[in-house]
């Protein structure tokens, strides 16, 4: 690279800052420092002619690294640094200070102090852009295909949505059949409209109206061009990374030919083998070779290979017209290669039989909520009959229980959300076929806060069903009386009442669906401690996760109603089209390098690294190196602070780069006040200091700031050297801890934190002099309060000595 | 200090005094569900007793109200409510810790005060009649052991019984 000639541009606010600040004296300080070739004062230098005068430079090739002070860094960075790389100037060449929030507006009451530190914020900006070096922007080719996981009303949604935007859609659902839990629910409140029916795709030009929703059966679902269904099926393998996954999933045998199958019945009807019928709850049997219900999508049987006897009985083989029956079947591999993933695994009713006293699975008239809407349903084992599973008579007394194994610490301490609405409609749904069924819900608090719910709840009451505030400690059985008791307690009567009933339904909580664990690990994404599928950020990015290219759709992250999850599978939907509609990754080369000489086997950086993007590679027999994934890597800098030989750096943020910024801002002081060093990352930590200068709160100008991407970058020796430099305090300021915006860097820094007191106290350094501290955005006052506090506390110190080594 | 509606009078502290006291941490983790009512057998015998009532009152600071009255004193120590509740309160703890707050205030039942008096001098919180030991002799069961009392004298002082015994006869 030729010889560094930095342009340094300050911005004075329309004069604003001068007021405060002694631009001559910034204008002459910078002037002198090496390297230095152009230093100009405006207005602005983020739009017209300040904008011009800066490419205008660069283009007569007069500067090759900008410095630039402006007045609202964080909104000007975008536009300066676009027009600096139109002007053929790398745009990583260009460092910006921010002279107002971070210098004039808090220490307005000592002009002559703010203007020392003004001089040091440039200098430590221009001796950064000394050592800054070009990056290149990365592309990574994206396929435009994807694979959703899970073909319930949240997979299948995602799907048509994807499919109708033109992607080549695969979708897998491990049972034989589509419509997961929504398909056995039957219907759904607040509309009490079907379950599985979803907003028909885009290919059904025939029958499409833009008020088409149809049932899962006639939806037309298979027969949309770019979409592969792949039922009976299970994710066994994924490898690759965003953008191009190669996944490997395992087609079991359904032993008939979806192409032959006209759903005649015959085989059904020539079948021998009865077994209990656990889709419906086992109130009725099935034979081996079945379909769910006559709505079932694809319309084509399935053997049960558990139970039936093959060739040893092959009626089926024998009676099928088509000749679709085939026993050879064998289960398939087939290797999928897709852009992006989307989970759609759903969730499930928790085994309530682990909760002993309600004696569910052990007295036949305790069944679940599931189980309840199996009977309510006319394609269900009763035909809509509601019966007692002991002696199969009508139940006309029945006890509901809400918040079986939800809200309750020992099982799963969450409320899972649905499970009042859905005893409120099932109740009703009795209650109107038969008006004369005694109907109570044992509720803690009935939570109906969606729209039209509350109304649900006031049409339950008027339909004479009744409710009883307090949880049931225990079912009996009445064995001779065939009946059951509900031992509860009606805390608004201060009474204990026995409920005698014929069923008893219990209300379970919604727990993960089974394989989440295996799922996460398999993708390299997180659950939250519920066992739930964790996105990446509940507000911002509710169907998203840590890694581009994996999403997640509908109640795989939460349990959730018909309405929200069909939202939130909309929402998958998207995020996934905007990240394969380029059919590229473009992102910057700010990421971590490793220095293959130092690395030495200790695998600590695979094991931090939140994004999973270092790996080791085998170099000789038994050495290995770290290996930086420039698509994976998103350059927090965990690593950096992680790897014990300094074997890793942060291209935009070297310790060369770092050490120089330290020194410059702790270089100029012609105060006796004493430095404080706040070492701020760049998220919540540096726009706390951005806040607090736009609120006008003060504090004292010997509080020097400088940025780095993730406080989890700093390492231990940093911290120390940054007292070697003048510091006599260092505050480190990071995001608060479940809020890092890399998921453990402010956690790590923490910790580092801790080591550096201990070695501090070793070196005679009073270990107080170093503090971390966490905040957000708005808390502008909390920084400026540590900042005030730090300053109070080093100046009480006195000066710092260091005794103990050299 | 506010008065409610009742007439009882509501300390907001005590329910800090409570959650501090060994045995008391869990207490608001309740969310009143009476679990606890329809598990407890004594609820079922009567109604004077209501443990979810009970967390309620010290949840809202009816101190005067719960140490001067019997309730406390009512919870026969089944732990059934504590193995049942779905919020781990430890319903049966608490009211030890209510009752030891109590007799720290000198509030205690006298049959209570009857035991306790009879623990100090034989021993024993029941003494012992001729009935007992006749009974005992008809069923094989050899006499019953005399009580160590001195060394069971030194228990009852390290642990701050003997106090208790005395601030309840002030």
């Amino acid at each position: 690279m030729s010889e560094t000639k930095i342009g340094v541009f300050i911005s004075d606010d329309g004069k604003q800052l001068s007021k405060i600040l002694d631009f001559n004296a910034l204008t002459e300080f910078s002037k002198q420092i090496p390297g230095v070739v152009r230093v100009e004062t405006k207005s602005e230098f983020w739009r017209q002619e300040g904008l011009e005068t800066i490419t205008e430079a660069i283009r007569q090739g007069k500067i090759n690294r900008v410095v630039i002070a402006e007045t609202q860094p964080k909104v000007s960075e975008i536009k300066i640094v676009q027009a600096v790389e139109n002007a053929g100037l790398n745009p990583y060449l260009v460092e910006f200070v921010d002279l107002k929030d971070h210098c004039a507006s808090p220490h307005r009451a000592t002009p002559a102090e703010a203007t020392e530190k003004a001089k040091a914020m440039l200098l430590a900006a221009i001796e950064r852009a000394k050592l800054l070096e070009p990056l290149k922007k990365l592309e990574f080719p994206v396929l435009k295909s994807t694979l959703i996981i899970g073909g319930g009303i949240a997979g299948m949604q995602t799907a048509v949505d994807l499919a109708d935007l033109g992607f080549k859609v695969n979708l897998v659902e491990k049972e034989p059949f589509l419509g997961g839990l929504a398909a056995r629910a039957g219907r759904f409140f607040p509309t009490d409209d079907c379950a599985i029916c979803i907003q028909s795709p885009a290919s059904d030009v025939k029958t499409i109206t833009h008020t088409s929703r149809k049932c899962v059966y006639r939806s037309g679902l298979s027969e949309i061009p770019n979409l592969n269904m792949y039922t009976n099926s299970k994710v066994m393998d994924v490898k690759g990374a965003p953008g191009n996954y190669k996944v490997t999933i395992e087609k079991k045998p359904r032993f008939v030919d979806e192409e032959k199958c006209v759903r005649c019945d015959l085989c059904v009807a020539a079948c021998p083998v009865e077994v209990p019928d656990e889709y419906n709850a086992k109130l009725n049997t099935r034979k081996a070779i079945y379909i769910n219900t006559p709505n079932v999508h694809p319309p084509v049987y399935v053997i049960d290979e558990s139970v039936c006897r093959f060739h040893d009985c092959a009626k089926c083989v024998d009676v099928c017209p088509t000749n679709a029956v085939n026993l050879e079947q064998k289960s398939e591999q087939v290797t999928l290669n897709v852009g992006s993933i989307v989970v759609a695994t759903g969730f499930q009713e928790f085994d309530s039989s682990i909760i002993k006293e309600y004696h569910y699975k052990e007295y036949p008239n305790v069944i679940t909520n599931l189980e309840l809407a199996r009977m309510i349903d006319g394609f269900g084992p009763t035909g809509g009959a509601i019966l007692r599973p002991s002696d199969l008579k009508p139940a006309k007394k029945i006890v509901m229980i809400q918040c079986v194994g939800s809200r309750d610490k020992r099982y799963n301490s969450y409320c899972s959300s649905v499970c009042c609405m859905i005893s409120l409609k099932h109740a009703m749904l009795i209650k109107s076929t038969s008006p004369n069924a005694d109907i109570t819900i044992c509720y803690i608090d009935i939570r109906t806060t969606g729209r039209e719910h509350e109304h649900y709840y006031e049409n339950a009451r008027e339909m004479g069903i009744k409710f009883v505030k307090g949880r049931p400690a225990e079912i009996l059985e009445d064995s001779e009386a065939n009946r059951l008791v509900v031992d509860v307690e009606d805390s608004l009567l201060n009474r204990v009442i026995e409920l005698k009933a014929d069923l008893v339904v219990l209300a379970p909580a919604m727990i993960p669906a089974e394989g989440s664990v295996e799922l996460a690990e398999m993708l390299g994404i997180k659950l939250d401690e519920d066992g739930f599928f964790k996105e990446y950020n509940a507000k911002l990015r509710p169907t998203e996760t840590k890694l581009r290219g994996i999403y997640l759709s509908g109640g795989a992250t939460f349990p959730k109603d018909a309405p929200s999850t069909s939202l939130h599978a909309h929402s998958a939907a998207l995020k996934s089209a905007k990240f394969l509609m380029n059919g590229k990754i473009i992102k910057d080369q700010k990421t971590a390098i490793i220095n293959d000489e130092y690395c030495g086997d200790c695998q600590f950086c695979p094991v931090t690294c939140p994004y999973g993007a270092i790996s080791l590679e085998k170099t000789t027999e038994d050495h290995f190196v770290a290996k930086v994934s420039d698509l994976l890597c998103e350059g927090c800098g965990i690593c950096v602070g992680t790897c014990p030989l300094n074997a890793i750096e942060l291209r935009h943020s070297r310790p060369t780069q770092m050490r120089a910024q330290m020194k410059a801002l702790m270089s100029v002081n012609s105060t006796s006040k004493p430095l404080v060093l706040a070492i701020c990352c760049s998220e919540c930590g540096h726009t706390a200091v951005d806040s607090s200068g736009m609120a006008m709160m003060q504090y004292p100008a010997n509080v020097r700031v400088m940025r780095v991407p993730c406080t989890g970058i700093l390492q231990v020796h940093q911290l120390l050297e940054a007292f070697r430099f003048g510091a006599q305090g260092v505050m480190v300021v990071g995001c608060k801890n479940d809020g890092c915006h890399y998921e453990e860097g402010s956690q790590n820094a923490r910790q580092k934190i801790e080591t550096s007191k201990v070695l501090l106290r070793e070196f005679g350094v009073e270990p107080e002099r170093l503090e971390m501290f966490n905040m957000v955005f708005i808390e502008g006052d909390k920084f400026a309060e540590a900042a005030q506090m730090m300053t109070e506390r080093v100046k009480k110190l006195g000066r710092l000595k260091i005794t103990g080594a050299n | 200090m506010e008065p409610a509606n009742s007439g009882t009078t509501l300390t907001q502290e005590f329910s800090i005094k409570v959650s501090d006291h060994m045995g008391g941490e869990t207490l608001k983790h309740c969310y009143q569900c009476g679990t606890c009512v329809s598990s407890c057998p004594v609820a079922k015998a009567t109604s004077s007793f209501n443990p979810r009532e009970l967390i309620k009152l010290a949840l809202m600071g009816a101190e005067e109200e719960i140490l001067s009255g019997e309730s406390i004193w009512l919870c026969c120590s089944c732990y059934n409510c504590q193995e049942r509740c779905p919020q781990k309160v430890e319903i049966a703890d608490i009211f030890y810790a209510l009752r030891n707050i109590a007799l720290k205030k000198g509030y205690i039942p006298s049959m209570y005060s009857q035991f306790s008096t009879a623990l100090l001098d034989v021993g024993r919180v029941v003494a012992i009649s001729k009935f007992v030991e006749n009974k005992r002799v008809t069923h094989g069961l050899p006499p019953l052991q005399e009580v160590g009392i001195d060394n069971l004298r030194k228990i009852l002082q390290a642990t701050g019984f003997v106090k208790l015994e005395e601030k309840e006869e002030e």
